[in-house]
């Protein structure tokens, strides 16, 4: 157990008089009572089987943070790095801050921000392995790195920054609202450390003495409807209309007089200048690029061969009973298999990988794990059971290839789904929109189509068939997809600037950034999704001879191949969470890339590791 | 799913195993923190917290002290001694007994060459007090040269000479209680958040308590002008105008506590002469104060039934350093603000030890705040030490600032540097790598081996650091506080004390001259010396001060023995000095003395259009050899950076976060530029923790009373880099951490 210092003093110890019985959001802040299984049990920290008499056990607690307070001094962060022993690229806690006005009149308004321990931990629902928990003792959302596989997804989906996923142990830790401190009736080490007296610690809306708010806004805190953040604020001194953030987010927060808060906005720091940033568009989730892409291709093409017929695009008739029938399942398989992979070492800890299907009940990613492996195992059944076409066992086989089809068929289409579950993150509005399912529908079909193609046209070009008729049903199912792919893209850009009307900037930034730092880029992907679009519509009606379209499609296919990368890369590295701001150097994510650029990351006192480990 | 899993896992959480808690000081900045750092098992040093019970910090630590104990394992800590002949030769490692043996002989040589004081020795405000105070029996009584001083010149030279001016003595005469007490509260360059977040927090305590105003003098926007009531933006080096200006009013409306003036202050009228010239309206425009403010604070602080003032480098680092601080103790004086609760002249000093060097080291003069221009303290520090008093010189020798300059024109041949970091510290550092290239023989004796000084030098010392050894530090409220030893010295280095007895013994007149090894016995000697002497420390020992987690001064054997029955009988010393108004100058009476203002600063003009300013950040410690490697400290600001506004940076097309060129009249230096309008249009800042970056700029001209360089004005140009890519590597390569 934690043992308290000698002559401790009293701003160490809780000092809860008495408390609401519900939160400003309407639930009950007492969270079991005597009855519940869960009461009366120790926390077992270190294995240590004491349980605490802290009368406000049961409880949930919250930080208080006096922003009027703070002096950005590190000192809470320190306390938390020090206490759990964390290295200089890890923190629990982290200060940020927004700046305004004009010298003299300059105002900095830092913000220590941690786990807030949400009423509704969109990390514990978000976790496919299951590693969080809330426990009913102080509503502490705890995590257990041993049970975390580091797939980061809580990092994306926490509105503040708290899961920390670390690039050299593979996995994510965060904030335990220090328990072990609670347990023995002392605030969390960072409240103890606070130099401001600005950071506080209690029974959640309990106003601590000598303050007078518990807000749930100031400026710069990401939108607190997402999950009911257990964390109050006072801010009584004026601020000024306009607060800038120091770091490389194109963000900045404008005062909305009507309601009082601060609605986020674009910053162009960078200018309006139009760029390639080529080098940029590569990210740690290089893998889920090409692993999404490739997933949507194969389950495309399957759907087409498999269905295809039956709904009328005679010119897939042939392909399953034809001599490439086979290559083009194995080749199918291959690839899905090299995707399947890459996502997996993507993970901190691969070999954990079977976790991923631990959280079915809410987390997309279990979810789409699960499809993802269905389909592939159906698909695979389908392969193995075609091999027997024609063999004595084929009154069998075909049965139970066909049973594994219609498996593929429906475990596919959904599988994508909960792929595109995955990014409808409400603290990642630029993900957050229906796109995504365009995008990933409109991948299917086309990248289906390209899959097939250029894997079967090639062949009946070689054997002399005469494949126009499939290059044409082919270049109608891809059509199509492209342009379901880009409505979704047009309604997006709209709906993102549309998000920053309603004082919601994150998406526009994003967008912004789009139209900016990746310009010329995202024009060239545009082009490209244009000129193929038209392309394929001509050759959909057949306007060409059998060489032409051969090489006016091939030409597709490449230009298809390099504007789905282009575009799936800027779908991952563009995104702007809402997450807190950070400072010049840390939490700086154009320093970190800096960093890492220049060497400077090398030297680990810097605070900056390189992601892949 | 609301508690997630029914079956859970214990429930994780760092434990560092400790077994036991030490009890040490803080060894970075003066505050004096008293801190516990737990040992593990293995009697490794794993963690570091505040002792709750010390009246300084009260459990409170800052991001400094709670990683400090990984000091102790930090990289580039020196292991063995280094020698070589040539400083474009590589080290070679040696013996103890062979570095040393060469070290005394070199020594002699160049004395006996070129005179006693050719070889100079510059020390620092970072070792023990009892380490001081060996070292300066060491260069008074054994090396005997003249040449002697430590690098407090850089930081404390000017609260020294202003409070000698003033008072007769060094010796802060307040203490962190005050802020319990005052009503009114003036920091004039004093960024505390960031250089000293412990006193902030003991400021922003007793704000909770009691509200009382509190004006900030700065010319940036610190966090600490941002609390403020009042910020006074005030123009670089300026202060002694509006010090003038404020005392002017005071005079002139009558405010003054007139019988505190007569009983206990000579000098008025020259005084009020000098003060009546400058009237509001003429200050205003020197200082960019308007002639309202400086009216309004100037009634504030004299009707204030108590009123302090603080003060840091924006009035020591200046020409005017020592005038800054005679005019704010003038300013207290007027208004009889010295020795009484929340009325007071503080100055908040910078090294952990700064104190104890003043108090005792003998850089100045000798022990005991004596004077060398004292017949009587010549011979009874000679008697005590058993050498003939004619062996001292009669008037204190060259500052560091001086003794580099001495360097340069020849006269001095040798130098010692301990503890300190000239090629970061100094100003004007192009200067300092031609002077350090000129020595015959340099030795620095420092806890690290990869200190930037070490490239010029010929020989190195592994030093321990701070908690390897045993002593006293003394803070800036004179409290004496016991830095226990909680490891055992890295590698093959060796606590400062040891080296100079070790030195010592190397001389003839060293054995003349007692050396203790212990330093409890060199404390012994302290307390016979400090017997009536303002900084009276005879009722302490080592273990009586970790028992009160500290002791402030005076506190006599008599307190101890609890004869005397005022406030001092808690065992905690005297909190406040001159309260009975009886000062240490031969009258008693303090002076007010007039101070004419010659603006010979380096001033932004047509070529060099931007004031440069530098100063402190709160995770860094001086020249950052320690907490550049801490990276829980490190990573707030791994790399240089100038703060720059951005209407300035948009005239010039800089970018935000971009590396540009400082140009000064000295050199120039790439730093990353952060645009924030904390900063005027025509001013930069730049922290000084970095080697081989903003020092390239400075000019430091030298205050003419303390001789500390003032580092905060000078004027340099901005501009654009073309190559941003040679520019980071530049900026990589010109530090290894």
């Amino acid at each position: 157990m934690f043992q308290i210092r000698d002559e401790e003093r009293p701003y160490a110890f809780l000092a809860d008089k008495d408390n609401k019985s519900h939160n400003r959001y309407g639930k009950a802040i007492k969270l079991i009572d005597e009855n519940s299984e869960l009461y009366g049990r120790s926390l077992n920290i270190n294995g240590d089987p004491k349980v605490s008499d802290n009368p406000n056990r049961y409880k949930q607690h919250g930080f208080h943070f006096t922003a009027d307070n703070c002096i950005g001094c590190h000192a809470c962060e320190a306390a938390c790095s020090e206490k759990n022993d964390n290295p200089a690229h890890i923190a629990f806690r982290s200060v940020g801050y927004v700046e305004g006005g004009s010298y003299p009149s300059y105002q900095r308004i830092n913000i220590s921000m941690a786990c807030n321990h949400c009423d509704d931990p969109v990390c514990l629902k978000g976790c496919p392995t299951r590693a969080y928990t809330k426990f009913a003792e102080y509503g502490a959302v705890l995590q257990d790195p041993d049970i975390c596989f580091g797939c980061g997804y809580c990092t994306w989906v926490c509105p503040y920054n708290a899961p920390q996923l670390d690039p050299i142990k593979g996995q994510v830790s965060k904030c335990n609202m220090c328990v072990d401190r609670l347990e023995e009736g002392l605030k969390p080490a960072c409240v103890s450390a606070c130099l401001g007296n600005a950071l506080n610690f209690g029974v959640i809306e309990n106003i601590p003495e000598n303050r007078e708010q518990a807000k749930t806004d100031i400026p710069g805190l990401p939108r607190t409807d997402i999950t009911h953040p257990n964390i109050r604020f006072q801010q009584t001194r004026s601020t000024h209309r306009e607060m800038t953030r120091t770091d490389s987010m194109p963000i900045k927060y404008h005062r909305n007089d009507k309601t009082g808060r601060f609605d986020s906005t674009i910053d162009d720091k960078h200018g309006k200048k139009r760029e390639w940033n080529w080098s940029k568009l590569s990210s740690r989730e290089n893998p889920l690029v090409l692993f999404t892409l490739i997933t949507q291709a194969v389950v495309g093409a399957f759907l087409l061969f498999f269905m295809g017929p039956s709904i009328g695009l005679d010119a897939l008739q042939g392909i399953t009973g034809s001599a490439i029938f086979i290559p083009l399942l194995g080749f199918m398989l291959l690839i899905e298999t090299i995707g399947l992979v890459m996502s997996t070492m993507h993970l901190g800890k691969p070999h954990r990988f079977y976790r991923a299907f631990n959280n079915l009940k809410s987390s997309p990613v279990s979810r789409e794990v699960a499809g993802v492996a269905l389909f592939f195992n159906s698909l695979l059944g389908y392969a193995f059971f075609s091999l027997f076409t024609g063999s004595d066992y084929s009154h069998i086989t075909n049965i139970l290839m066909q049973i594994c089809g219609y498996a593929a068929l429906i475990t596919g289409p959904i599988a994508l789904y909960f792929m595109h579950k995955i990014y409808r993150i409400q603290a990642r509005p630029f993900w957050n929109h229906w796109q995504v399912l365009t995008a990933f529908y409109g991948s299917m079909l086309s990248m289906g189509g390209l899959l097939l193609g250029i894997t079967v046209i090639p062949w009946m070009a070689w054997q002399g068939m005469d494949f126009l008729p499939l290059l044409s049903t082919l270049s109608v199912v891809m059509f199509a997809g492209l342009l379901i792919e880009v409505t979704g893209h047009i309604c997006h850009k709209h709906d993102m600037w549309k998000l920053l009307k309603q004082g919601h900037g994150e998406g526009a930034a994003a967008q912004f950034e789009q139209e900016t730092k990746f310009g010329k880029t995202w024009w060239l992907r545009n082009s490209l999704l244009l000129i193929n679009i038209l392309l394929l519509a001509l050759l959909s009606a057949g306007l060409f001879s059998s060489t032409t379209a051969l090489i006016v499609w091939g030409g597709i296919a490449l230009s298809m191949l390099l504007s789905a990368v282009i575009g799936r890369a800027l779908f991952y590295v563009l995104v702007i969470p809402t997450t807190m701001p950070g400072a010049f150097f840390w939490k700086n994510r154009a320093f970190q890339e800096h960093a890492r650029e220049t060497g400077l990351a090398h030297r680990e006192q810097c605070g900056v590791v390189y992601e892949n480990h | 799913m609301l508690f997630g899993r029914k079956k859970k896992n214990p429930v994780k959480i760092a434990d560092k195993k400790v077994v036991e808690w030490k009890y040490t000081t803080c060894g970075y900045c003066s505050t004096g923190c008293s801190i516990q750092v737990g040992l593990n098992k293995e009697g490794e040093a794993v963690s570091s917290r505040g002792a709750a019970g010390a009246d300084v910090n009260r459990g409170k630590l800052c991001v400094k002290g709670i990683f400090e104990h990984e000091l102790f394992k930090s990289s580039g800590r020196g292991d063995m001694p280094l020698v070589r002949n040539k400083i474009f030769e590589g080290y070679e490692e040696t013996d103890w007994d062979s570095a040393l043996d060469q070290m005394a002989f070199e020594i002699t040589r160049i004395q006996k060459t070129w005179g006693r004081d050719s070889f100079a020795i510059v020390s620092t405000g970072q070792l023990l007090t009892e380490e001081f105070y060996t070292l300066g029996k060491l260069s008074r009584a054994v090396i005997g040269t003249n040449n002697y001083d430590g690098n407090t010149t850089l930081c404390m030279a000017s609260a020294v000479s202003g409070y000698k001016r003033s008072f007769g003595s060094d010796g802060p005469p307040g203490c962190y209680d005050d802020f319990e007490h005052t009503e009114c509260l003036i920091a004039w360059g004093s960024n505390l958040p960031e250089q000293h977040p412990i006193i902030y927090w003991r400021i922003q305590e007793a704000q909770e308590k009691r509200k009382f105003p509190l004006i900030v003098i700065d010319p940036r926007v610190t966090m600490l002008a941002q609390k403020a009531d009042m910020h006074l933006a005030i123009k670089p080096g300026t202060d002694v105008v509006l010090l003038n200006a404020l005392c002017h009013v005071i005079l002139e409306e009558g405010l003054e506590d007139r019988s505190y003036i007569e009983a206990h202050t000579n000098g008025y009228e020259q005084f009020e002469k000098l003060v009546s010239q400058y009237d509001p309206t003429t200050a205003a425009e020197i200082t960019g104060i308007d002639e309202d403010t400086i009216r309004n604070v100037a009634r504030l602080y004299a009707k204030a039934d108590s009123a302090m003032s603080i003060w840091t480098m924006g009035i020591n680092q200046s020409t005017h350093g020592s005038d800054g601080v005679v005019g704010i103790n003038n300013l207290s004086l007027v208004t009889g603000n010295i020795g009484k609760q929340g009325g007071t002249s503080l100055s908040i000093t910078g090294q952990c030890n700064a104190m104890g060097t003043r108090e005792w080291s003998s850089c100045s003069g000798l022990p005991g705040y004596r004077a060398l221009e004292n017949p009587e303290h010549r011979q009874e520090i000679a008697d005590y030490w058993g050498i003939d008093p004619e062996f001292f010189p009669k008037k204190r020798g060259l500052t560091e600032t001086d003794i580099f300059p001495a360097i340069e024109t020849g006269q001095i041949k040798g130098l010692w540097l301990v503890a300190t970091n000239p090629m970061t510290s100094m100003p004007n550092t192009a200067r300092i790598r031609k002077t350090l290239e000129k020595l015959d023989f340099l030795v620095v004796q420092d806890s690290y081996a990869d200190v930037e000084t070490t490239q010029y030098a010929h020989m190195y010392l592994p030093a321990a650091t701070w908690a390897e050894k045993e002593g006293v530090f003394t803070n800036t409220e004179r409290r004496v506080n016991v830095v226990r030893q909680v490891v055992k010295p890295h590698g093959h280095s060796k606590s400062d004390l040891w080296i100079f007895n070790n030195v010592a013994k190397r001389f003839e007149q060293g054995h003349r001259v007692k050396f203790p090894d212990q330093p409890e016995q060199v404390f012994d000697e302290m307390r016979h010396l400090s017997k009536g002497r303002l900084v009276d420390i005879s009722g302490m020992s080592h273990d009586k001060i970790e028992q009160q987690k500290g002791i402030q001064w005076p506190y006599t054997e008599a307190m101890d023995k609890g004869e005397t029955d005022d406030s001092t009988a808690d065992g905690k010393g005297d909190q406040r000095l001159y309260t009975d108004g009886h000062f240490s100058y031969a009258d008693g009476k303090a002076k007010l003395i007039p101070l004419p203002f010659i603006d010979n600063n380096e001033k932004p003009e047509n070529d060099y259009p931007f004031w440069l300013n530098t100063g402190r950040v709160v995770e860094h410690f001086h020249s950052r050899t320690k907490t550049g490697k801490i990276g829980n400290n490190n990573k707030y600001s791994p790399m240089p950076y100038m703060e720059m506004n951005p209407d300035a940076a948009s005239d010039l097309g800089l970018v935000h976060g971009d590396y540009v060129r400082c140009v000064s009249k000295r050199g120039d230096a790439i730093v990353m530029v952060q645009l924030t309008q904390r900063v005027p249009h025509d001013m930069v800042f730049i922290p000084f923790h970095f080697h081989d970056c903003v020092n390239r700029l400075t000019l430091g001209l030298l205050d003419p009373h303390s001789r500390q360089p003032a580092f905060k004005q000078s004027a340099v140009r901005i501009e654009a880099v073309e190559d941003q890519h040679e520019a980071a590597q530049l900026c990589l390569e010109s530090r290894e951490f």
